[in-house]
């Protein structure tokens, strides 16, 4: 081993660089080779900006600004060359729009669209501005304009929560109103049928002036108290009724006293878990009775009210008897908090809003999902505890569990709103990276980085998807979600200026090469030092024979764009197979590569393979007395086939085709002692002795359908016998 | 909406009826009437599937089979001739928490009621309709009705029928929006049960046209097919209807048939023998009247002033207006 590879081995096995050829990457301002391409993202037409368009409650409130220009193209520019000029006028202006963006602007998408048309000179070229002006006529939505800054998931999620709860509201409004107009229709209707509502002055005064001379009230009086009901309601249900129309009436104006609704909205949300869990454990007692007032009311609506049966249910009623169905009905909380937050009591009422019923959404913003290994904190992996928060939640069971990048917020949104939607809390934790940290890639590139790394998995659990956790957990955005590493296609310049393009895993390590607080995991190796008993990361961590001995590097790209290999440590490579071994879990529970599953696969087939050896070889010894065994297997089929089409035996006992029996009443009328009606009111022989077997056979002439059968006679000396047997006969 | 609270009462409180609690009066209609499997059937459907009585109505026009509400013990309309569809589709609009049955006869349908099928079927609005077709009038004693089969003698055709009889069942498959056909014969009871049952659940207009045998009148039109089991043709499907094999061997002429296809559904039901027995027709996705046209505006007293002094107004005169 000369010297240059024993420090190569050195640094990987220790970390230490020996020898004056390695040099350390710190401020050497590198990045992963995979990531080179992505310098400037205002460049690039990708999912973000996004647009939060107001009021709505499903997936058409979060828009990309790139779908949204391609749908105003294909509405706007014709195809081939004729639609060429517009497009480049649009997509210059979506161009600019993402600048704008990138740069901090914020605002409503009109504005930032008159905006950017201003930059770009629409105001002096009259083309221009006719292709901005149709391309503006076919912009039918508008709202804020949010890049993927550090904060947009709290954005984001608050943005769909709000949406959701003042649908939520209104439909609650309306269903209370629908309740109190119905239980007001049981006290009118008892009104209008009294005394007082039949009166001659009532009657008088529901016809009004116009024609009241027209009319004799007192004789309308007289003649409606004779024909209206005698029972006016009694005392307990008009109570009754009356307590839980106060109840809902009052709820209703608490909730339109919100009046603005978006005042009255943000009250539900909060920055702490603690607060959350206050203000609903404040408000539980008035859920109590307002989810009390509504089953009453249904079961009044309905009529259904037992007073021996549910009056003792309403007297207990309490918390116990609410559950996360009649929570789903009132508003929800929100907690937006940022996960270095989540220390101590926090974190402890986090987990026990969790495991509750609660209707507590919780948005949890990881800010890093890396953490120096350290021995005396007790745990030695890279992932930080915050980044793992979802796996936790997802053990709890009845919790719907998001977890994403910012970057896959947009692709996500229809888990938000069905975890928004869920009925019992929810954990939605995003990894958007900090502000405070060092700034190497732009957040959009950290946060799908830490997906495509599998450092940060992108996954949904879904207690509502079915009992099964097949059905449960999803891996939908995650990259090549079969294989333990995302590959692709890396391209560059070799030193004869020759295109090379080699396909290149993109690690756990890469996603921590990004991040310059870990620079000293690595060391910059002289080009010409580069060697066979190097091997790439991705290969290294495959474990395979032909990369043993050999140290992995990583290739990056310095400011100038050129190709560096980085040698990478141990601890490295151990986090990386570590971070492996998650998302192999991860990729269990989402049914990709189940390790039971694949168990009992290889034992089923095995013993389907040695049964059906068995068989064979069992037909090879039995090849040729087969052949008269089985004429005589074929001929014993046959026989018992005929025997079964035979008719069966007539029986001498009467009876009756039951299955098809009319009910035309023929059998009934003629002796209902002896036949009558089963539970399907079909005709059965119900007594034998009830009857003459003259009846029977009368019995069997009537009827329609011909399923009566006398069968022979109990008494042979009955008269005329020899005449019924006669008769009996087609009817046997 | 729903309280877990209420879902739970809502259960404790599930009746279960027994068949003699469908029953209503004692039916009058005369021995033998194929009504009567009709009826049965109907009140097991009832008690199967745990129909609230006072969540149920059956309503008829006139005719024989129109006397069917008086015999069920739930709420009912004994309507005029040939309206029983649109009181129905009336009752629908107004109380779509109702199961709404239709009980009508060749007649009361095909006849005098033949503008309210046609349109029943096109605006197709949840009801199970079900046409006792006998092929004659037999209420007002055996006058001849739209199905009456050509030749055949009665009060008002004393030569013979003249014209052929009219085929409820194709007449129906050529309407716009048909979701449902099909057709049973009184004499297979547990045939008419499943029928009335697959069309129960359908949600839409489910036209059941039940054969039914008029024994005062018309007491051997059947008996070929009575006494053939051969002439009646049983359509199976997965989709469809299910055979039980004690039927099944006796009813051997059977065909597998997919009742999703409207061409061949006409196709079938232009066959007159074999009977076709079993769904013809039967599409899910015909949007329903109701849901078409239905209000979500809550119609609270407000509401309901706001809307008639807004149409008052245009008819009143205003001082300052007629100066």
């Amino acid at each position: 081993m000369g010297p240059e590879l024993q420090a190569h081995v050195a640094f990987h096995l220790t970390g230490k660089r020996m020898g004056a050829s390695l040099q350390a990457a710190d401020g050497l301002h590198l990045r992963p080779g995979l990531l080179a391409r992505f310098g400037d993202l205002t460049r690039l037409r990708y999912d973000f900006p996004l647009v939060l368009v107001a009021g709505r409650a499903d997936e058409t409130g979060i828009q990309s600004l790139t779908a949204l220009v391609n749908g105003i193209l294909q509405a706007i520019a014709p195809r081939g060359i004729e639609g060429e000029a517009t497009r480049r006028h649009v997509l210059r202006l979506e161009r600019e729009i993402r600048t704008l963006a990138a740069n901090g602007d914020t605002g409503p998408l009109s504005r930032l669209w008159d905006l950017a048309a201003e930059r770009i000179g629409a105001p002096g070229d009259p083309a221009l501005a006719g292709s901005l002006g149709r391309a503006r006529a076919a912009l039918k939505v508008d709202g804020e304009v949010v890049d993927c800054t550090y904060g947009l998931p709290t954005r984001l999620i608050t943005h769909a929560w709000r949406a959701l709860q003042q649908q939520k509201a209104e439909r609650f409004d309306r269903e209370i109103t629908r309740l109190i107009v119905k239980l007001s229709d049981i006290l009118q209707a008892d009104f209008v049928r009294s005394g007082a509502g039949t009166s001659a002055a009532r009657l008088k005064a529901s016809v009004g002036t116009g024609m009241e001379d027209a009319f004799d009230f007192q004789a309308l009086s007289s003649t409606l108290a004779q024909v209206s009901g005698k029972d006016p309601l009694p005392d307990s249900r008009r109570q009754r009724v009356e307590r839980a129309l106060t109840v809902l009436k009052a709820h209703r104006s608490r909730g339109q006293a919100g009046g603005g609704r978006a005042d009255d909205l943000e009250s539900g949300a909060f920055a702490s878990c603690r607060d959350a869990q206050s203000a609903f454990r404040t408000r539980l007692p008035e859920i109590v009775d307002v989810v009390k007032a509504i089953a009453i009311a249904e079961l009044e609506i309905e009529g259904l009210y037992v007073e021996a049966t549910h009056d003792p249910f309403f007297a207990d009623f309490d918390e116990s008897s609410v559950g996360a169905k009649d929570l789903g009905l009132f508003p929800d909380y929100l907690v937006c908090i940022g996960s270095e937050h989540l220390h101590g009591p926090e974190h402890a009422i986090l987990m026990e809003i969790l495991a509750s019923e609660m209707p507590i959404k919780i948005v949890v913003q990881v800010s890093d999902v890396l953490e120096e290994p350290a021995l005396r904190a007790g745990h030695r992996g890279f992932i930080a505890p915050a980044a793992q928060l979802g796996r936790m939640a997802m053990g709890l069971g009845n919790v719907y569990v998001l977890q994403a990048s910012s970057s896959h917020l947009y692709q996500a949104r229809r888990g938000i709103l069905a975890g928004l939607t869920f009925a019992g809390p929810a954990l939605f934790s995003v990894f958007s990276g900090s502000p405070h940290g060092a700034r190497t890639l732009p957040p959009y590139l950290l946060a799908a980085a830490a997906m495509q790394s599998r450092a940060f998995p992108a996954f949904t659990y879904d207690p509502a998807a079915g009992p099964e956790w097949a059905a449960r957990v999803a891996l939908d955005g995650n990259p090549q979600p079969e294989a333990d590493w995302p590959v692709h296609e890396f391209g560059y310049e070799d030193e004869a200026r020759q295109n090379v393009t080699e396909p290149v895993a993109f690690t756990f390590v890469d996603f921590i090469a990004c991040d310059p607080r870990y620079a000293r995991h690595f060391a910059v190796v002289p080009q010409a030092e580069w060697n066979g008993s190097m091997v790439p990361v991705g290969s290294s961590l495959t474990g395979a024979p032909a990369v043993a001995g050999k140290v992995p590097y990583l290739q990056m790209v310095n400011g100038d764009h050129a190709l560096q290999r980085a040698l990478v440590d141990e601890k490295l490579l151990s986090a990386a197979q570590r971070c492996r071994e998650m998302w192999h879990s991860l990729q269990e529970l989402g049914g990709i590569h189940s390790s039971q599953a694949e168990r009992l696969l290889a034992r089923e087939r095995k013993g389907w393979e040695e049964q059906k050896q068995r068989e064979i070889e069992a037909l090879k010894r039995e090849a040729k007395p087969a052949a008269p065994a089985a004429a005589s297997a074929a001929a014993a089929a046959k026989s018992a086939a005929v025997e079964a089409a035979e008719p069966e035996q007539p029986s001498d006992d009467p009876y009756i085709e039951t299955p098809r029996c009319t009910t035309c009443n023929e059998c009934t009328n003629l002796n209902n002692r002896m036949f009558a009606y089963d539970a399907n009111k079909q005709a059965i022989i119900a007594d034998i002795n009830a009857g003459t077997y003259r009846e029977l056979v009368e019995a069997a002439e009537t009827c329609q359908v011909s399923i009566i059968h006398p069968g022979k006679p109990r008494n042979p000396n009955e008269p005329g016998i020899a005449d019924l047997l006669k008769r009996a006969e087609p009817f046997l | 909406m729903t309280t877990r609270a209420h879902e739970c009462l809502m259960r404790m409180y599930e009746e279960e009826h027994n068949l003699e609690e469908y029953q209503g009066s004692i039916p009058r209609w005369c021995t033998g009437c194929g009504d009567n499997a009709i009826l049965t059937a109907v009140q097991r459907l009832c008690r199967d599937e745990k129909l609230r009585p006072e969540k149920t109505v059956f309503v008829s026009g006139i005719g024989c089979s129109s006397r069917f509400p008086h015999y069920m013990k739930t709420y009912g309309f004994h309507g005029i001739h040939g309206r029983a569809l649109p009181i129905a589709e009336g009752i629908r609009l107004a109380r779509p928490d109702l199961h709404v049955f239709v009980n009508t006869g060749d007649g009361d349908c095909c006849s005098i009621g033949a503008a309210h099928w046609v349109h029943a079927i096109r605006y197709n609005m949840n009801l199970t309709v079900m046409v006792h077709d006998n092929h004659i009038y037999g209420l007002t004693k055996m006058q001849a009705s739209p199905t009456t089969p050509k030749g055949l003698r009665s009060k008002t055709t004393p030569r013979g029928a003249w014209l052929d009889a009219l085929n409820p069942l194709t007449v129906t498959l050529g309407i716009q929006n048909v979701s449902f056909v099909a057709q049973a014969v009184d004499w297979i009871p547990e045939l008419v049960y499943d029928i009335i049952s697959r069309a129960f659940h359908h949600k839409g207009c489910s036209f059941v046209r039940i054969i039914q045998r008029c024994p005062e009148f018309l007491p051997n039109l059947f008996d070929p097919w009575l006494h053939d089991p051969n002439r009646t043709l049983l359509l199976t499907h997965e989709k469809g209807l299910h055979v039980s094999p004690a039927l099944g061997k006796l009813y051997k002429n059977q065909q597998e048939y997919d009742p999703t296809d409207l061409n061949r559904a006409r196709e079938i039901a232009s066959v007159e023998d074999p009977i076709p027995v079993g769904i013809l027709y039967h599409n899910p996705e015909v949007p329903c009247y109701e849901d078409v046209r239905a209000i979500t505006q809550l119609r609270t007293p407000e509401f309901i002033q706001r809307g008639l002094e807004t149409e008052l107004d245009k008819f009143t005169v205003w001082p300052q207006a007629a100066d």
